[in-house]
């Protein structure tokens, strides 16, 4: 008898509710935050790593590869970046979604995805999986953050119920009620990349649980406009270039951190 | 015979066709429209099979409505072309491919530009400053190529046109009576009486 | 007639002196009949691979899109480039797909490959229409003007080119085989690649 129910993983409660997809929700707020920035000539997007035990081999991540250690920030097309708080094997798998997504538009197209409808694509197939029977919600929200020419840099934000909005600074995972909040107190509607850099970083610092930042808590991307070509340069930052800037910021650890390190 | 010319201009692409709808060697009608304006900045002339041609213009403006409903922006030409030339090029390695021929001019809006794309039946597209379709094609080309101005105005735009009709009414046996000329530029498209 | 040669055209690809480099004319016609002189044939893969397709021209633009969902998809999942050996074999597994209904591209390619000392070894290959391989040594050619590329280039070419000499070797050998031939010319596009830049030049042909 219980089946009849339980094959449909997403049934209205008597409240109306939508219980899996609050948990869905639910779990998310447990993970790395996420925090993105939209300013006036770019996107700013900053994640934290959760759990990095000694022996995790991350070699990977120092060379080769488009940059970052593919944990949490992501290129979706060589126009946006997403980056993902939840689950990191549903993550992957929607990753990819977007990816094949981006490609099929400029195959039909010969143009790059505008960054709304890449959103869409991934909310529509999300919110395919709230509805049809024997499927579980994703459990991932993301941050897209990228550029098109019709509406310029722009920054979404979607959840597992397939929902999507467009922000000018907010954050996903863990604590993102305080991001939130100082992002709100510290947003100027004319800031610059440089001075999102800044307000991004410090915001992470804030909301982290540890007192210092560093490549391996952290993962950063840029996306700016090529001055020479005019066509969006996505930047995902590597560990080295991630320390270097947080040296600058003045936000970097110790030097007895550092000697550890080496 | 069925014959459609297009040239781009300065800030502009004039479009025009024959107006001849011909069963075999009858000719049926002879105020036919076969320019669509496919969306706000993009007029299309189409010929060849006379169901499909209807059938696929159509098509292609429902679809391009539909695109510009959800996303609420239009494509640009290029974009438009792109996607036009692969569903011709799919419908060919289909059961019943559409045999039609288009010449697609289009201003777009983004940067200020006229394109011109040069699409038949098989899928192949070609961005042209000027081209033709039809028997038509053979007079009017090489006038084209001694004549066209890129940076013509619109009146001396019309006047290249008019020779090619003039040209095709001279030498080809089975000459068309009649042509509707439309034009495209930042304002949208529009007829034009010649 | 046949359907590849429907819309003309031609492409060449020659080895150098760690460089390689690739050429094609410019047309586009309808049979006999020209429509656009500056119908692109090559495209640029990575920044040391280009492929040209000559052939059947919707299947041009069709192959190329295809290619670069393809490349993309690599490049983006890999986090690396593609190296020019494991291109050809997807250019081939591509073709072969349609092994009964195929593509009427006859694709030719031109890279530096990376070898195991760091260095680039030049790279050429060509495949028939359903997706045989022909790495070949020295050059290798396709197109309409086919036999005429083979002919000027066995008299032209030589081991050991330096980019510049290979540059006029390619050059002079396009020029003149598209010439002897209808439906290929109106203009030359050649791309020289070395280890560090791709040069690209625009040739003048007869508009005949």
């Amino acid at each position: 008898m219980s089946r009849r129910y339980d094959s449909r993983t997403t049934i209205f409660s008597p409240e109306g509710r939508l219980y899996q997809i609050e948990y869905a929700m639910e779990a998310i707020s447990h993970a790395g935050t996420v925090l993105g920035v939209l300013a006036k000539d770019g996107v700013v997007l900053a994640a934290e790593k959760k759990v990095t035990g000694k022996l995790l081999d991350l070699s990977g991540a120092k060379e080769g590869g488009y940059g970052g250690s593919g944990e949490k920030i992501f290129l979706l097309n060589s126009n946006v970046i997403g980056g993902v708080a939840g689950l990191t094997a549903d993550a992957n798998s929607l990753i990819n979604f977007a990816r094949t997504a981006a490609q099929q538009h400029l195959l039909q197209y010969n143009e790059d995805i505008p960054v709304e409808l890449l959103a869409q694509r991934l909310c529509d197939m999300k919110q395919g999986y709230t509805q049809y029977g024997g499927l579980r919600p994703f459990g991932v929200s993301l941050l897209y953050a990228g550029y098109d020419k019709q509406y310029q840099f722009q920054l979404y934000h979607s959840d597992p119920s397939g929902n999507y909005s467009g922000w000018k600074a907010t954050c996903i995972g863990a604590n993102n009620g305080t991001a939130q909040s100082l992002l709100k107190q510290e947003y100027k509607d004319d800031i610059e990349v440089k001075a999102a850099i800044s307000l991004v970083l410090k915001t992470m610092s804030k909301t982290m649980d540890s007192t210092t930042l560093g490549s391996e808590k952290l993962e950063f991307a840029v996306i700016t406009l090529d001055p020479e070509t005019k066509l969006p340069k996505a930047k995902i930052y590597r560990p080295d270039e991630i320390d270097q800037l947080l040296q600058a910021e003045g936000l970097a650890k110790k030097e007895e951190d550092g000697a550890m390190k080496s | 015979m069925e014959t459609s010319f297009a040239i781009t201009g300065k800030d502009y692409v004039i479009v025009a066709s024959d107006t001849t709808a011909a069963r075999s060697i009858v000719k049926m009608k002879e105020d036919e429209d076969k320019i669509k304006a496919v969306s706000p900045h993009l007029l299309m002339a189409y010929s060849g099979e006379p169901g499909d041609t209807i059938q696929f213009s159509e098509y292609i403006e429902r679809n391009l409505r539909l695109f510009h409903i959800r996303n609420n922006y239009s494509l640009t030409p290029s974009a438009a072309a792109s996607w036009i030339r692969r569903s011709l090029a799919q419908s060919l390695r289909s059961r019943k491919p559409y045999s039609v021929n288009l010449m697609l001019g289009g201003y777009d809006t983004t940067s200020d530009t006229p394109h011109l794309f040069w699409i038949d039946y098989l899928g192949t597209l070609a961005e042209v400053p000027f081209g033709a379709h039809g028997y038509g094609s053979y007079f009017a080309l090489s006038l084209l190529d001694r004549y066209h101005n890129p940076e013509a105005s619109l009146e001396e735009g019309l006047e290249i046109l008019k020779r090619c009709i003039d040209e095709v009414a001279k030498r080809l046996v089975v000459t068309p009576g009649k042509y509707k000329v439309k034009v495209v530029d930042k304002d949208g498209s529009r007829e034009i009486e010649l | 007639m046949s359907i590849m040669e429907y819309n003309g055209g031609s492409v060449i690809a020659m080895v150098g002196k760690d460089c390689v480099a690739i050429a094609s004319d410019l047309r586009l016609g309808n049979q006999a009949l020209g429509i656009s002189s500056n119908f692109q044939k090559i495209f640029p893969v990575t920044d040391r691979i280009y492929l040209g397709l000559p052939g059947l021209a919707t299947d041009v633009t069709t192959l190329r899109e295809r290619f670069r969902f393809r490349v993309n998809m690599y490049t983006i999942k890999e986090g690396r480039e593609i190296e020019p050996e494991t291109f050809a074999h997807l250019v081939s597994s591509t073709l072969y797909e349609r092994r009964f209904g195929p593509y009427f591209i006859e694709p030719v390619m031109a890279g530096l490959a990376k070898s195991a000392t760091g260095g680039f070894k030049p790279f050429i290959a060509a495949t028939d229409l359903i997706g045989c391989l022909n790495f070949a040594k020295d050059f290798v050619v396709a197109g309409t003007a086919s036999s005429k590329l083979y002919g000027v280039a066995e008299g032209l070419w030589e081991p050991d080119l330096e980019p510049e000499q290979l540059f006029e070797t390619i050059s002079q050998t396009m020029l003149n085989a598209v010439d002897r031939d209808a439906y290929s010319g109106w203009g030359v596009i050649v791309h020289v690649i070395e280890k560090d830049k791709v040069t690209t030049r625009t040739l003048k042909g007869r508009m005949d």
